[in-house]
C-alpha cells in the first residue's frame, strides 16, 4: 500500500456525498483520484495534472463501492501516458458494468443478505448483538470491496477487465444472489411471527390478509404500484385506522 | 416477442437497464449499437461483465442494424436495443426505418449541454435532431425507469 492509495481510499468514502444530477458521482471520483495524479510529470502545478484532475471530475456514475476501480484505472492510465480520448473511453466503458455489477453484488446481494441474517437473529431473540453483528459484517464487506477495487484498478490500468474476471469476484457475484434469496426468504416468516407475537389471533389474521392482499396487488398492478408506494399507503392507512380507533 | 424497448442512454448497459427495465420486461437479450464498441474487444468484455449469465449481449454497428433488426424483431424472446447518443439514434432510424419509438433514458451533462430533465441534458443541436426524428414519425419520450411517467418530447425540447 502506498500513502497515495490510502488517501484515495479515504476520499472514496465521500463519493456518495458528491452525488448530483449534473455529474452524478463524477466530482467525488475526481476528488478521490486527485492524490494519485500528483506524481504526473510537472507535479501539481503542471498542465498534465490539471487536465487529468479536470477529466477525473466529469460526469460519471457507477456503484459507489466499486468506483475505486475507475479511480485507480484512470489514474494509472494517466501515468502510463494514455491519450485523453482513451481515458474518456475507459471511464465510459466502466460506467455501466461497474454499476450493474455493484447493484447485483451489493444492493441485490450483500446488503439484503446481511440484513436477512440480522433480521433472523433479532427474530430469534439475539437482540442488540445482532444489530452490532450486522454493522460489523456489512461494513467489513463493503470496506474490503472498496479497497480491492481501488488496488485492482491501479494495478491493471486500462486492462482493468482482467480484474473483473477475478475468480473470487465472480464467485461472490454467483453466490450473493442465491444467498440473499435464502436469507431474506428465511427471515420474512420469522420476522412476521416475531412482529405479530403481541397481537390477538384476529389481528394476526388481519395482518396475514393485508400481506396476502399486498402481494396480490404487487403481482397484478406492478409497475403502476410498486413496493414503496404500496408500503406508504399501508402505513398511512394504519395511522388513520389507529387514530380513529382511539 | 421482439425488441420491447429502443433506448438512448449514454451509460449503455447499467443497472437501470438490466434490472430496472430488463426484469419487468423479462428481457433475454440486449443489442448494443455503437460503432466504436463494435470494434473494441476490451470494451465488449467490460459490457458483458455487467449482465447476468442468462442475458445475451449482442454488439452491432449502425450499418449492421439494418440487416439484423428483422431477425431480432422476429426473435421469440424479449430484447432491448441500446444506443449511447443521439447521432447513433439518428443513424439507427435512418438505417432501420421500422424503428418508430425511442425512449430517452439518460443523456448526461457535458460542456455545452443544458438541463432539460434531471436525466436529460442536451445541446440545442441535439434537441433539434430529436425534433427532426419526431417529425419523421418516431415517437420519442423520456423515461428513465418503467415506474416513471413517459415524458413527451415537446415537454423537454
Amino acid at each position: 500500500m502506498t500513502p497515495r492509495l490510502g488517501a484515495s481510499l479515504l476520499r472514496l468514502f465521500a463519493v456518495q456525498g458528491s452525488w448530483n444530477y449534473e455529474r452524478m458521482i463524477g466530482l467525488g471520483v475526481g476528488v478521490a483520484e486527485e492524490p494519485l495524479l500528483r506524481d504526473l510529470p510537472g507535479g501539481v502545478a503542471g498542465p498534465a495534472y490539471r487536465a487529468a484532475v479536470a477529466r477525473g471530475a466529469r460526469f460519471f456514475n457507477a456503484h459507489p463501492y466499486l468506483c475505486g476501480l475507475v479511480v485507480g484505472a484512470a489514474a494509472r492510465a494517466e501515468h502510463d501516458g494514455a491519450s485523453p480520448e482513451q481515458v474518456e473511453r475507459l471511464r465510459a466503458a466502466l460506467t455501466g458494468p461497474l454499476g450493474a455489477l455493484g447493484d447485483r453484488l451489493v444492493w441485490a446481494g450483500w446488503l439484503p443478505f446481511a440484513s436477512g441474517l440480522a433480521l433472523m437473529a433479532v427474530a430469534l431473540g439475539a437482540g442488540w448483538p445482532a444489530i452490532a453483528g450486522f454493522l460489523l459484517i456489512y461494513n467489513a464487506g463493503h470496506v474490503a470491496l472498496r479497497w480491492w477495487a481501488l488496488r485492482a484498478g491501479w494495478a491493471h490500468g486500462p486492462r482493468v477487465a482482467a480484474a473483473l474476471h477475478d475468480a473470487g469476484l465472480q464467485r461472490a457475484v454467483a453466490w450473493t444472489g442465491p444467498a440473499m434469496a435464502l436469507a431474506t426468504g428465511a427471515a420474512l416468516p420469522l420476522v412476521a411471527l416475531h412482529l405479530a407475537a403481541p397481537f390477538d389471533d384476529w389481528a394476526r389474521a388481519a395482518l396475514a390478509a393485508a400481506a396476502a392482499g399486498g402481494f396480490a396487488v404487487l403481482q397484478l398492478r406492478w409497475p403502476a404500484i410498486g413496493g414503496l408506494r404500496l408500503g406508504l399507503v399501508l402505513v398511512a392507512a394504519a395511522l388513520v385506522v389507529g387514530w380513529v380507533w382511539q | 416477442m421482439s425488441i420491447a424497448l429502443y433506448r438512448i442512454d449514454d451509460r449503455l448497459i447499467h443497472g437501470q437497464v438490466v434490472v430496472g427495465w430488463g426484469q419487468p420486461l423479462d428481457c433475454a437479450f440486449i443489442v448494443l449499437v455503437d460503432n466504436e464498441v463494435r470494434e473494441s474487444d476490451w470494451e465488449q468484455d467490460l459490457y458483458r461483465m455487467g449482465v447476468p449469465p442468462n442475458l445475451e449481449v449482442i454488439f452491432a454497428s449502425t450499418v449492421e442494424v439494418a440487416e439484423r433488426l428483422p431477425t431480432w424483431e422476429a426473435d421469440g424472446r424479449v430484447g432491448i436495443l441500446l444506443v449511447g447518443d443521439i447521432d447513433t439514434a439518428t443513424a439507427l432510424c435512418a438505417n432501420a426505418p421500422q424503428v418508430k419509438r425511442l425512449n430517452v433514458g439518460g443523456i448526461h451533462h457535458r460542456p455545452g449541454r443544458t438541463e432539460r430533465l434531471r436525466f436529460v441534458y442536451l445541446t440545442d443541436e441535439e434537441a433539434a435532431k430529436l425534433r427532426q426524428l419526431a417529425a419523421q414519425g418516431v415517437e420519442i419520450t423520456a423515461q428513465d425507469v418503467p415506474t416513471a411517467r413517459p415524458i413527451p418530447l415537446g415537454e423537454f425540447t
